[in-house]
C-alpha cells in the first residue's frame, strides 16, 4: 500500500510538466486562432479551445472550484453571449461573422504586433528578474472556507459584484428597448 | 523554470494575444474576443500568485472569481451597445463607427 501511493506520487511529479505543456499548446493554439482567424465563428471556438486550457491549469494548480466556474461562466455564458452578438450582427451583403480585409492590413497588423509585444516584453523581463521561487502546492481550498470569505469579510466586494452584474443586465435591456422603440 | 514563472509567462502569453487582437481586430466582436482573452490572462496570474507563494489562497480564488463576474457584466453590455451600434449604423466594423459628425 505504501508503494503505490509513493509509485502515484512519483507518476505525479512526472505527469506534471507533459500535461502542463498540453494545456499550453491548447491555450497558444486556441489564442492564435481567436486573433487571427478571418471568420468570427472560427475565432470563437478558438476562445473555447483557450478557456478549457486555461481550466485546465486551474486543475493543475488543483483549485478545481476556479475551474468549474471557468468553464461554467465562460465557457458556458460568455462564449453564448459573444455567439448570440456574431448572429445578430449579420452585415446585409455577407456573412453573419466575417472579418473583411482592410487596405492598410500590413501596417495595422505591424502596429497591433508592436503593441503586443512591447508590454510583453517589459512584463517578461521583469518576471525572469523578480519572480520568487514557487513553493510546493499548497493543500486544497476548500468551497466552505471561500464562501465564509465572500459572506464575511469580503461581503461588500460580493455586493458591488452584485450590483455591478445587475446594473448590467438592466442597462442591456434598456438599450434593447430603445432599439425596438426607434425601429 | 519553476512553476510560478511557467504560470505567469502563459498568462502573459494570453495578455499579449489580446493586446494584439484587441488592436488589429477590425469588428468590434473580434475585439471582444479579444478582451476575454486579456481577462483569463489576469485570472490565470492571481490563481497562479495565490497557490504558489505565501499570499493566502482564498482571497487570491475570490479574486479570480469577481474577475469572472466582472467578464460577465462586460461581455453582457458589449452585446447589447453592439445590437444597438449594428442596429444604428448597419455595420460593426470599427473603421464605420469611428468618425465624429461635426
Amino acid at each position: 500500500m505504501e508503494n503505490i501511493t509513493e509509485y502515484l506520487n512519483c507518476l505525479v511529479e512526472y505527469l506534471k510538466y507533459p500535461v502542463f505543456g498540453i494545456y499550453l499548446v491548447l491555450i497558444v493554439v486556441g489564442g492564435l486562432t481567436a486573433v487571427l482567424s478571418k471568420n468570427l465563428i472560427r475565432a470563437l471556438i478558438g476562445l473555447i479551445l483557450t478557456l478549457f486550457g486555461v481550466a485546465g491549469m486551474y486543475f493543475l494548480m488543483s483549485a478545481p472550484f476556479i475551474a468549474l466556474m471557468q468553464i461554467l461562466i465562460y465557457v458556458g455564458a460568455v462564449t453564448v453571449l459573444i455567439f448570440f452578438s456574431i448572429m445578430l450582427t449579420r452585415a446585409p451583403d455577407g456573412d453573419a461573422g466575417m472579418e473583411t480585409d482592410g487596405k492598410k492590413i500590413n501596417k495595422q497588423v505591424i502596429l497591433a504586433l508592436i503593441s503586443g509585444l512591447a508590454p510583453a516584453f517589459i512584463l517578461g523581463i521583469i518576471i525572469f528578474q523578480k519572480m520568487p521561487g514557487a513553493l510546493p502546492l499548497k493543500p486544497e481550498t476548500s468551497i466552505t472556507i471561500l464562501g465564509g470569505l465572500l459572506v464575511g469579510p469580503y461581503s461588500l466586494a460580493f455586493e458591488l459584484i452584485s450590483v455591478v452584474l445587475f446594473a448590467a443586465m438592466a442597462g442591456a435591456v434598456l438599450l434593447g428597448f430603445e432599439r425596438r422603440d426607434k425601429k | 523554470m519553476n512553476p510560478l514563472v511557467l504560470y505567469h509567462l502563459t498568462a502573459l502569453l494570453l495578455l499579449g494575444f489580446g493586446l494584439f487582437g484587441l488592436t488589429s481586430r477590425k469588428t468590434l466582436v473580434g475585439m471582444l474576443i479579444s478582451v476575454e482573452l486579456m481577462l483569463n490572462g489576469a485570472g490565470l496570474a492571481l490563481v497562479a500568485s495565490a497557490r504558489l507563494t505565501p499570499a493566502v489562497d482564498a482571497v487570491g480564488q475570490i479574486g479570480t472569481l469577481l474577475v469572472m463576474g466582472l467578464a460577465a457584466a462586460e461581455a453582457t453590455l458589449v452585446l447589447a451597445i453592439i445590437l444597438v451600434v449594428s442596429k444604428r449604423y448597419g455595420s460593426v466594423e470599427t473603421i464605420d463607427i469611428s468618425k465624429l459628425k461635426g
